[in-house]
C-alpha cells in the first residue's frame, strides 16, 4: 500500500461522498489501515513496521483533511452556480454549420485547398466590381443590401466577396475554400435571416475545366449527402462567371416526381459556379490567357437546418438552439 | 415567365417534344423552368428568366433558343405594312431613348378581343382590357418588347419623349397618382403628361370608342428605366422587360406583326408614315474565335463543326475565325460567351461528374489564426463546452465613437456592429434562461468591430460563458488563456495571441436540438436502504427515462443514504414529465 496510490485516489474524489467513502476504506475500524496493524506481530521489525503505519495513517489523514476543505468548495461553489453535485461528464459541441464547414474543409484539404477568409465589412469594389456585378444588376440595390457607408462600404453580400479579396492578394496557382457569413438587408423571420452561411472553393492554375469544376463538385455532394445522391448540372448565369454551371439536386422527398418541397420541379437548386470569367481575373491581374479558374458556391444553412432537424432558420443564430449535456 | 406550348409552336411549327422533355431541356440550356401545367387545354410552362437574357422574356427569343437545340426551322412574320404621306410630329429630345417606332392607325373599331386573345392573356395573369391594347400586350409577350398606343383624340399626334419638364404628378392607367421628378422619363404632348417609359397614362387611355390611336414600340437606356422604376415604386410588365438590354433590331419585326394584327382584328387604315428614330445603330463588333476553345474549356473533345453549326444557327456570322453575334443576343460579347454557348447546346450533361480534380501540392495560404480557432474550438469542446453563434448587431454600441452603424438595415433595432462578444453572449444567455436551460456553458469565436482613424476594423473574439466562474477560471487556465473573468464571461481577442502553424480538426460531427418549448426541471428524493455510488444511481435512473423527453439527469445532494435527483425533460408537457418523473422515481402524489 503506498502512499502516492492513495494519494491519486483521495484526488480523483469530487464529491464529500466520495471522499467519506475513501477515508472509511482506509482509516475505518476495519479500514485497509487497521487491517495493516493486525500484521505488526508477525513483522520482522515490528517497531520499525509500526512506526512506518503510523506515519502512513497521519499523512492519509492530512490528505483527506486536505481534499476535504477543497471538495467543500467545490460544492459550495457548485450550488452557488446552480451545478449539480453529481453528474455525468458534460460534453460540449460544435455548432453544427461549424461542423458542417469542417466536413467541406475536409474534403478541399484532401484535394490540397487551402482555407481562407476576408473581411466582412468591405467596399463596393470588392463585393460587386471585381466580380463583373454590373451597376445596374439587382443585386446592387440598396435594399438588398446592408450599407454602412452608402454606396461605397457594405456588409458583404456573398463568399465571393472572399474571392475577389483571394485573386488580388495571392498569385496562381492556389486552391482554397472558405466558409463564410454573408448579410442581406432581410426582415428575420421563420425562412429569412439577414446572415446567410455559404462555402465557397476557387481554383486558378493552369489549363482547369469545367470537367474538373463538375467533378469536383460532385465529390463534395457525395460527400454531404451519400454516394447515392443524384445531382445535374445546367447552363445558369452569374455575372462573376463564365460559362456558369448551376448544380440543383434531384429532391430527397419525391425523388424527382414534384412535390411542395422542391416547388414540382423534381430537382432542388444547390448553389452557383462556373469558370471564373475573364474581367474577374483581369481585374486581378491574372492573365486569362495563361491561367483559369473555377468558383463554386452554395448555402449551408438550410442543408444544416435538414440534418438536424431545424424547422426555423432563427434557430441557427438563436437561444433554443441547444445540445444535450451528456452522452 | 409563363409560356404556353402552341403559341411557341407558332415560332416553331415542326416542334414535337414531350412537355416533360421539354421542361427538362429548357432547364438544362439556362431557362429554369419549375413545372408545367395543362390549363384550359393549353400545356403552359413556368420559366425563370435570367437577368442577362432580356431576348427571352418573349416567345421569340425562347424559339431561337429552342430551333438551335432540336434543329428546327425559325418562322417569321412577313409583312409588309402600307403608308400614309402624314408624318408623324414626333420630338425625342432625351437620350435615354435608344429607338422609337411608331405609326398611326385611324378609323379603326375597337371592341371586347376575341377569345383567342382573352385566353392568352388570361394564361399570362393579365386582364383583356380591349382588342386594341390586348394586342399591344400580346406583341409584348411574343417579342418581349413592350409597345404602347395613345387615343390621338386626347393625346394629339404631337408626342414629346422627354425627362420629366415640369409635372409634379403623373396619373397611370389604373389611376394610381404617382409624384414624379425631373429625371422620370416620360412621353407627353406639348402640356400634358401622357406615360412614363414603362406605364401608360390615364389622360389618353385607349377604350371601345377609341378611332384614332397612334401605337409604339421602343427601347430605352435599361439604367433609366430600372431606376424610374425604382423611384416610383412601380413595376410593370414592361418595366421588366425595358429593365434590360432589348434589342432595338427586333423593333420592325414586332412592330410590323402589330400593325398587321390590328387591321386583322379591328381594321382601320394607316394612317401616317412609320415614325422610326433610331439615331445611332451599333455595329456588333465581332469576337475572334477558336473553335477548339469548347474542348478546352469543357475539359471534353466538342468538335469545331458542332461549335460552327450552332453559332450559324443561333444567327451569328462567322469569318476567319471571327464571330459576329446576332443583335438580339446582347449577352455575347467575348470568346468566353460562345464557348457557353456552344457548351450549353452540346449539353452539359455530357460532362462526366465523377473526374474531380486530382490531390495537387499548391501553396498554403491559409491564415494562421484560422488554425488557432479550430485548435480552441476543439479544446472547448473537450471541456464540455458547447459552441453557439450569434447575432453580430446589437442594440446599443459600448463605446459610440468607435462603434460601426448599418445605414439602411431593416432590422433597425440592432443597428450597431458589435464591439465586444459578450454583448452577443448575453443576448444567448438570455435567451438560454427564456426555456430554462440549465446550467448552460457555451462559447462563440467571431468577429467584433471597430472605426479607428476613419478605417473599418474586424477582429476575431473568444467569448466564453460559464455558470461557474472558479470552472471558467480552470479552464482557461488549461487553455493557456488569460482573461478577466465578469459575471461569469471572458473575452479574448485571437488577432492578439500567438498563431498555430497548422491544425487540423479533431471534431467533425455535433447534433443539435431546436427547443420548441421549456425545460422542465423536477426533483426527486429517494433513501436507499444503503449509501451507493451517484454516478451509478444516475446512470441507473437514466435508462428508466425515454432518451426523447430526458434532456439530462444529476443528483444535487447526497446525505448519507438519502439522495436528491434532478431531471430535465423536454419535448413534453408539464403533466406528462410530473406523471413520468412520479413513475420512474415511484413516488407519490
Amino acid at each position: 500500500m503506498k502512499l502516492e496510490e492513495i494519494k491519486l485516489e483521495i484526488d480523483s474524489c469530487q464529491t464529500s461522498t466520495d471522499l467519506e467513502n475513501t477515508r472509511i476504506k482506509y482509516l475505518g475500524r476495519s479500514g485497509l489501515i487497521n487491517a495493516e496493524f493486525s500484521k505488526i506481530k508477525t513483522a520482522a521489525d515490528p517497531k520499525a513496521f509500526g512506526l512506518e503505519l503510523n506515519k502512513l495513517k497521519n499523512d492519509v489523514e492530512n490528505l483527506i483533511t486536505e481534499k476535504s476543505q477543497t471538495v467543500e468548495s467545490i460544492i459550495n461553489d457548485k450550488q452557488k452556480s446552480g451545478l449539480p453535485a453529481v453528474a455525468l461528464a458534460k460534453v460540449g459541441h460544435l455548432h453544427p454549420l461549424t461542423a458542417t464547414e469542417r466536413q467541406l474543409n475536409e474534403v478541399f484539404r484532401k484535394l490540397g485547398f487551402s482555407i481562407y477568409h476576408s473581411p466582412e465589412i468591405v467596399t463596393d469594389e470588392y463585393n460587386f466590381e471585381r466580380l463583373n456585378v454590373p451597376s445596374n444588376h439587382p443585386a446592387r440595390d440598396m435594399q438588398d443590401s446592408i450599407y454602412i457607408k452608402e454606396p461605397q462600404v457594405l456588409l458583404r453580400t456573398q463568399t465571393s466577396t472572399i474571392e475577389s479579396y483571394l485573386l488580388a492578394n495571392h498569385q496562381p496557382p492556389f486552391r482554397a475554400a472558405f466558409p463564410g457569413s454573408v448579410y442581406r438587408n432581410e426582415k428575420v423571420n421563420r425562412s429569412n435571416h439577414f446572415i446567410f452561411h455559404q462555402y465557397q472553393a476557387v481554383v486558378v492554375e493552369k489549363g482547369v475545366t469545367m470537367k474538373d469544376l463538375i467533378g469536383t463538385m460532385d465529390l463534395m455532394f457525395k460527400t454531404l449527402y451519400g454516394p447515392e445522391v443524384v445531382v445535374r448540372y445546367r447552363c445558369k448565369y452569374y455575372p462573376e462567371v463564365e460559362p456558369g454551371v448551376g448544380p440543383d439536386m434531384q429532391c430527397f422527398k419525391c425523388h424527382g416526381a414534384g412535390c411542395p418541397l422542391c416547388k414540382y420541379a423534381g430537382w432542388i437548386e444547390m448553389g452557383g459556379s462556373g469558370m471564373i470569367h475573364p474581367n474577374v481575373l483581369k481585374k486581378a491581374n491574372i492573365d486569362p490567357k495563361i491561367y483559369q479558374g473555377f468558383a463554386f458556391g452554395m448555402g449551408l444553412d438550410r442543408w444544416t437546418m435538414a440534418q438536424n432537424n431545424i424547422s426555423d432558420i432563427r434557430t441557427l443564430m438563436g437561444g433554443n438552439l441547444a445540445y444535450k449535456p451528456n452522452k | 415567365m409563363k409560356l404556353i406550348y402552341s403559341e411557341l409552336q407558332k415560332f416553331l411549327p415542326d416542334l414535337n417534344i414531350e412537355p416533360q422533355k421539354l421542361r427538362d431541356d429548357l432547364t438544362m440550356i439556362g431557362h429554369f423552368c419549375n413545372f408545367y401545367e395543362k390549363i384550359d387545354d393549353q400545356i403552359v410552362f413556368d420559366l425563370d428568366i435570367k437577368v442577362n437574357r432580356g431576348d427571352c422574356l418573349g416567345y421569340y427569343g425562347i424559339a431561337r433558343d429552342l430551333s438551335v437545340l432540336y434543329h428546327l426551322d425559325l418562322s417569321s412574320t412577313d409583312y409588309q405594312c402600307p403608308s400614309s404621306n402624314y408624318q408623324l410630329p414626333i420630338v425625342i429630345s432625351t437620350s435615354n431613348v435608344t429607338r422609337v417606332m411608331a405609326a398611326k392607325i385611324v378609323h379603326l373599331k375597337n371592341g371586347p378581343s376575341p377569345s383567342w386573345l382573352q385566353s392568352f392573356l388570361k394564361l399570362h395573369g393579365v386582364n383583356s382590357i380591349n382588342t386594341l391594347v390586348d394586342l399591344t400586350n400580346y406583341i409584348m409577350f411574343l417579342y418581349g418588347t413592350p409597345c404602347h398606343a395613345f387615343d390621338t383624340a386626347k393625346s394629339t399626334d404631337h408626342l414629346i419623349w422627354e425627362m420629366n419638364p415640369k409635372y409634379t404628378e403623373f396619373t397611370s392607367l389604373d389611376k394610381t397618382v404617382l409624384k414624379v421628378d425631373p429625371s422620370v422619363l416620360m412621353i407627353n404632348s406639348p402640356n400634358r403628361a401622357l406615360s412614363l417609359s414603362f406605364w401608360g397614362g390615364e389622360f389618353c387611355a385607349i377604350n371601345n370608342s377609341t378611332t384614332d390611336t397612334i401605337v409604339e414600340l421602343a427601347v430605352y437606356h435599361p439604367t433609366t428605366v430600372r431606376q424610374n422604376s425604382r423611384l416610383l415604386k412601380a413595376t410593370t410588365e414592361a418595366s421588366i422587360r425595358l429593365e434590360k438590354s432589348l434589342d432595338p433590331n427586333l423593333i420592325p419585326q414586332a412592330f410590323q406583326h402589330l400593325l398587321k394584327l390590328i387591321f386583322e382584328n379591328c381594321g382601320g387604315l394607316i394612317g401616317s408614315q412609320v415614325f422610326d428614330y433610331y439615331p445611332n445603330p451599333k455595329d456588333i463588333q465581332p469576337i475572334d474565335y477558336d473553335f477548339n476553345y469548347p474542348s478546352l474549356y469543357s475539359g471534353i473533345e466538342i468538335s469545331p463543326d458542332f461549335g460552327i453549326n450552332c453559332l450559324t444557327k443561333l444567327g451569328c456570322l462567322i469569318t476567319d475565325n471571327q464571330v459576329t453575334p446576332p443583335s438580339i443576343r446582347k449577352d455575347l460579347n467575348i470568346s468566353e460567351d460562345l464557348t457557353e454557348e456552344i457548351v450549353r447546346f452540346y449539353g452539359y450533361q455530357n460532362i462526366p461528374t465523377n473526374q474531380p480534380l486530382a490531390f495537387k501540392e499548391v501553396q498554403n495560404i491559409t491564415p494562421p489564426v484560422l488554425y488557432l480557432i479550430d485548435s480552441l474550438k476543439d479544446q472547448l469542446v473537450d471541456l464540455g463546452y458547447d459552441e453557439v453563434l450569434s447575432w453580430p448587431l446589437t442594440k446599443l454600441p459600448i463605446n459610440p465613437e468607435t462603434a460601426i452603424y448599418t445605414q439602411n438595415s431593416i432590422n433597425s433595432e440592432y443597428p450597431v456592429l458589435r464591439q465586444s462578444i459578450i454583448q452577443s453572449l448575453q443576448n444567448q444567455l438570455d435567451q438560454y434562461s427564456r426555456f430554462k436551460l440549465p446550467t448552460p456553458q457555451f462559447f462563440e469565436i467571431g468577429k467584433i468591430y471597430f472605426k479607428k482613424d476613419n478605417l473599418y476594423q474586424e477582429h476575431y473574439s473568444l467569448g466564453i460563458y460559464h455558470p461557474s466562474s472558479n470552472q471558467l477560471e480552470n479552464d482557461l487556465k488549461k487553455l493557456n488563456l488569460t482573461a478577466t473573468v465578469t459575471n461569469n464571461f471572458a473575452e479574448i481577442i485571437l488577432d492578439n495571441l500567438e498563431s498555430l502553424p497548422t491544425y487540423v480538426p479533431q471534431h467533425l460531427a455535433t447534433q443539435a436540438i431546436e427547443l420548441n418549448s421549456q425545460i422542465i426541471t423536477l426533483d426527486a428524493n429517494i433513501a436507499l436502504d444503503q449509501p451507493q455510488d451517484p454516478l451509478t444511481l444516475i446512470n441507473q435512473y437514466q435508462n428508466l427515462i425515454d432518451p426523447k423527453i430526458l434532456w439530462s439527469i444529476s443528483i444535487i445532494d447526497v446525505y448519507q443514504n438519502r439522495y436528491t435527483f434532478r431531471v430535465n425533460y423536454y419535448n413534453c408537457d408539464d403533466k406528462t414529465a410530473k406523471k413520468i418523473h412520479l413513475a420512474v422515481f415511484k413516488l407519490e402524489c
